[in-house]
């Protein structure tokens, strides 16, 4: 067999060409991305900073001064760190006792309950709000009417229009992060752990409290802090139960701050800082925490669990349990249903009081409703395939290249996974109101700021994906005669598609429902689905409400389902929420 | 000139120096084997044949083409070389038939054509029949056996193997080897072969290339490696060894005379090692220490057994002669028990004088 490579020399120097050619390819891709990233999360922020200082106008700390001085702001900083307090530890309350009894006891129904955990979970918050407000309503809440009723009291017991309205309804979303992290620390524990304490003498309860709590100890104090993390940033339940009682949050603070007239840009710009420092000292905490004191290897494999005999006692467990998931997913939902099909939301649900009219209103006939429907479905849609694009191209550059700069760019497309919604939209705001990239007032805007914010689960699980299919798969195409660009499109392309998908529908989720950053940028012709919800409960219009919010819980559920089957059981936690 | 000519290469991943100044030819049609424990840069050198790893400084040179320097290289697809790589990389997605065919249609060769050199690739490799296959539905064996087809099929006059066959249970690699090794001859190809397994080399290969720490300690055919051994980080990698301390007394044509302990034997010198006198190590293989009855042989020792492992074709034995520990293989029909007193020789040609610094 002769040699037949590089026939000649001229031939030789064209090869070296193209590879050059090939190498500057990759530099193109990576300097685009970049530039593409830096555009629309690097520019924003740093218009954030700037407006914080006064910019345009004279550098001034007079702004950053007034989140002190002014009894409003100072208020709305106070009342955030109460409302993060309390669903941290309301989230340890509840998500601690519920992860054990799925995780290592015999209690009855356990999947069920680890589903409807998984449902409060991606339950839009804000609709949770909504849903509230028909359940605990002061007057007419049906809670309130029924307890009424039973008791023969004169006056409601619940008021959800309060600070502690607004922790329940955060907290009963946000536990799911302790709930998942510690369920998944304790299903990582081997029982040969436990059994080795049993040996030396040791009760079930004290197994609990000297092996089983200290090892988990970690996860539950992370999971806690992200839910206090988390909690801060959720625009909707603050806005919906908190402003009418005049009860105010910095995201609310900030949105009332650039509503005003004139929008006071330099005093939001310096709330979203206070806001964005609050974020980053919280997620910093929980970072450092669990991975300096994570004893447990997460995804180990072989571990056997064992289970706990309770009992008589495991009902009792069903029965907190169950309570926490009734007033987490299904109170919820079940009335956001009943109310969507209800001719007037206060009458009992009776065939009589069965209505569509709603739903017709709400899909068909309201302008407001339609047309949000439409510009989320194509926001997200366009959202999705942008972020996955472009998280795609992150993602092999990180995993399959050793260019430089690669690690700066995967640590930019990660960055907005830790800022609040409100923060991004007001940096976008400012970035994106003057030239040279004017776009306020189209419909552009709102979808750079879902692109920017969604990037992180794109890129994320892109990243994950490539990462899976061994580098050698494409090699071996290579070296049997294929060129780059054909390697990818014939062997990673096919490999990775269930795994696309997946990240498509992982930033589509989100972007769809998207309501905390989209408050603040749409304007009349860009309203989405959550701009028509936000807007008509305004107006008092419960019924069409409702029946908008169970068409967007539908169309979570589904796709949501959808990745589940697609990425394997638990693939729950590597979701968004929607907010 | 040599076929293949890699002059100077250095690499380095970060602060890890992973090739340093390797120099190498490989004739055409030879087997050889890049050997060396894991992290010693074979990989990289191999990958670095491929076209997959731009070299820091130096070239390669196949047939008197420059393939690869520091300014660039030709990217692997126009080598025209073929790799099965450890954990073979067949392509799941594709049937057999297609995992196969895959180089030919990047080649744009004839469709009917396709079909024909493709059925013989797979006969070749025992694979007939099994075309509509997806590689999930075959053994590890017939994935390698896939991965041979695939490489082979687009003609390649270089096949380089990473680890091929350390994925593969004991029987089964035993008997893939003997097929790489016809498969070679049979094509007149020149294979590259990366093992950490030195007897996977040896049975393999026309030359062994040594690797460690990113730089070649030595090039040879495996007897010359087994026998003698350049430094002792070969002699020790290449299988079972006695290192003893030793001090090297004199020195004449070869032969020099060493004391360990109470002992004074004559041993076989290097030439490199004859440069200054005092500590050295001398090397003996556990086989070539003969138990012996009388007064017979050279390099005699006394010893008392204290450990026997019976190993089923030979006995390991634990010898302590009073001036050290000696690991000997004995024959499994004459077990001695620990306790017994035992007397040794040691062939002069097998008894071999090394500095410590390889």
């Amino acid at each position: 067999m002769a040699y037949a490579t590089p026939a000649d020399a001229p031939a030789a120097r064209s090869s070296l060409t193209r590879w050059r050619q090939a190498f500057a390819a990759q530099s193109i891709v990576l300097g685009l991305a970049v530039a593409f990233l830096l555009v629309i999360v690097a520019y924003p922020l740093l218009w954030l900073v700037l407006a914080a200082l006064g910019i345009p106008g004279s550098l001034t700390l007079e702004h950053l001064a007034r989140v002190a001085t002014r009894a409003r702001n100072f208020d709305s900083l106070v009342n955030t760190l109460q409302l993060a307090c309390g669903t941290g530890l309301l989230s340890i309350a509840l998500g601690v006792p519920l992860a054990w009894a799925t995780a290592r006891s015999d209690m009855p129904l356990r999947g069920v309950v680890h589903a409807l955990v998984a449902l409060s979970y991606i339950t839009p918050p804000y609709l949770t709000a909504l849903a509230y407000i028909i359940l605990m309503g002061p007057d007419a809440g049906h809670f309130n009417r029924l307890l009424r009723w039973l008791l023969g009291l004169h006056t409601a017991p619940f008021n959800i229009f309060s600070m502690g309205g607004v922790i329940f309804v955060i907290g009963i979303h946000v536990f799911a992060f302790t709930y998942f992290l510690t369920y998944t620390a304790l299903q990582s524990v081997d029982a040969s752990l436990e059994e080795s304490a049993q040996v030396l003498g040791a009760g079930r309860w004290t197994v609990i409290r000297r092996i089983n709590l200290p090892l988990v100890a970690p996860a539950i104090t992370g999971g806690a802090l992200l839910a206090a993390v988390d909690s801060l940033a959720l625009f909707g339940p603050q806005a919906i139960l908190g402003t009418p009682a005049q009860i105010v949050f910095l995201p609310t603070r900030i949105y009332a701050t650039i509503g005003g007239y004139p929008p006071r840009w330099g005093e939001a710009a310096a709330l979203s800082l206070v806001l964005v420092v609050l974020t980053v000292i919280g997620l910093a905490i929980q970072r450092s925490y669990l991975e300096r004191r994570s004893y447990i290897t997460v995804g180990g494999r072989g571990v056997r669990t064992q289970r706990t005999k309770l009992g008589g006692w495991r009902w009792a467990l069903l029965a907190f349990c169950g309570t926490v998931v009734f007033f987490s997913a299904i109170a919820p939902i079940g009335v956001l249903v009943t109310t969507a099909f209800s001719k007037n939301w206060i009458d009992p649900p009776t065939l009589a009081n069965l209505t569509l009219a709603h739903f017709n209103a709400a899909l068909f006939n309201d302008q407001i409703a339609t047309r949000g429907i439409l510009n989320s479905f194509k926001l997200a849609t366009a959202a999705a395939l942008i972020a996955v694009s472009l998280g795609a191209a992150i993602a092999y550059l990180d995993v399959r290249t050793e260019l430089r700069g690669r690690r700066l760019l995967d640590y930019l497309a990660i960055l907005p996974l830790g800022l609040p919604g409100t923060v991004m939209a007001v940096g976008i705001l400012l970035a994106f109101i003057r030239p040279p990239f004017s776009i306020y007032g189209t419909i552009w805007i709102l979808l750079v700021a879902y692109v920017a914010r969604f990037i992180p689960l794109a890129t994320r699980s892109a990243n994950a994906t490539f990462r899976q299919i061994d580098a050698s798969l494409e090699e071996a195409a290579r070296i049997t005669g294929a060129r780059w660009l054909t390697a990818v499109r014939r062997i990673l392309v096919p490999l990775s598609r269930p795994g696309l998908l997946v990240a498509f529908l992982l930033v589509f989720i989100p972007a769809f429902g998207e309501l905390s950053a989209t408050i603040l940028l749409y304007t009349g012709g860009t309203e989405t689905i959550a701009v028509a919800i936000y807007r008509l409960n305004d107006l008092g219009q419960l019924e069409v409400v409702s029946a908008l919010a169970v068409f967007t819980i539908g169309v979570i559920l589904v796709l949501s389902l959808l990745v589940s089957a697609l990425s394997g059981p638990g693939a729950v936690a590597a979701h968004a929420p929607v907010r | 000139m040599a076929f293949i000519e890699i002059r100077q290469l250095v690499k380095s991943f970060g602060s890890f120096r992973a090739l340093k100044d390797i120099n190498l030819d490989i004739a055409e049609k030879e087997f050889i084997t890049f050997l060396g424990p894991s992290g010693c840069g074979k990989t990289t050198m191999l990958r670095m044949l491929a076209g997959f790893i731009v070299p820091d400084q130096g070239t390669i040179r196949v047939n008197g083409h420059e393939l690869s320097s520091s300014a660039g290289m030709i990217p692997p697809e126009q080598r025209r070389m073929g790799m099965v790589f450890q954990n073979y990389a067949v392509w799941p997605h594709m049937t057999v038939f297609e995992n196969v065919a895959f180089g030919l249609e990047i080649a744009k060769v004839d469709r009917g054509q396709v079909g024909e050199r493709v059925a013989r690739v797979l006969a070749a490799v025992g694979l007939a029949g099994l075309e509509q296959r997806h590689p999930g539905q075959l053994s590890g064996g017939q994935q390698q056996r896939v991965a041979l087809a695939r490489s082979l099929v687009v003609e390649p006059s270089i096949l380089l193997l990473d680890e091929p066959l350390s994925n593969l249970d004991a029987k089964l690699r035993e008997r893939m080897r003997v097929e790489l090794k016809a498969l070679q001859r049979r094509m007149g190809l020149t294979f590259i072969y990366v093992t950490h397994d030195q007897a996977e080399a040896m049975a393999l290969s026309d030359r062994i290339v040594v690797f460690n720490q990113g730089a070649v300690q030595q090039i040879g055919a495996p007897r010359e490696i087994y026998e003698r051994p350049a430094n002792l980080f070969v002699a020790d990698f290449m299988g079972l060894v006695n290192l003893l301390p030793a001090v090297l007394l004199d020195y004449a044509d070869g032969i020099g005379r060493v004391r360990i302990g109470a002992y004074e034997l004559r041993a076989t010198v290097g030439r490199e090692t004859v440069a200054g006198s005092g500590h050295v190590t001398l090397v003996i293989r556990p086989e070539a220490i003969r138990l012996i009855d009388g007064m017979e042989g050279e390099n005699r020792l006394a010893g008392t057994v204290t450990d026997a492992t019976f190993l089923g074709n030979i006995v390991d034995y634990q010898i302590d002669t009073g001036s050290g520990m000696l690991r000997v293989q004995g024959d499994r029909r004459a077990v001695l028990e620990p306790g017994a007193r035992v007397a040794l020789a040691i062939a002069v040609a097998e008894c071999i004088v090394m500095r410590d610094t390889g």
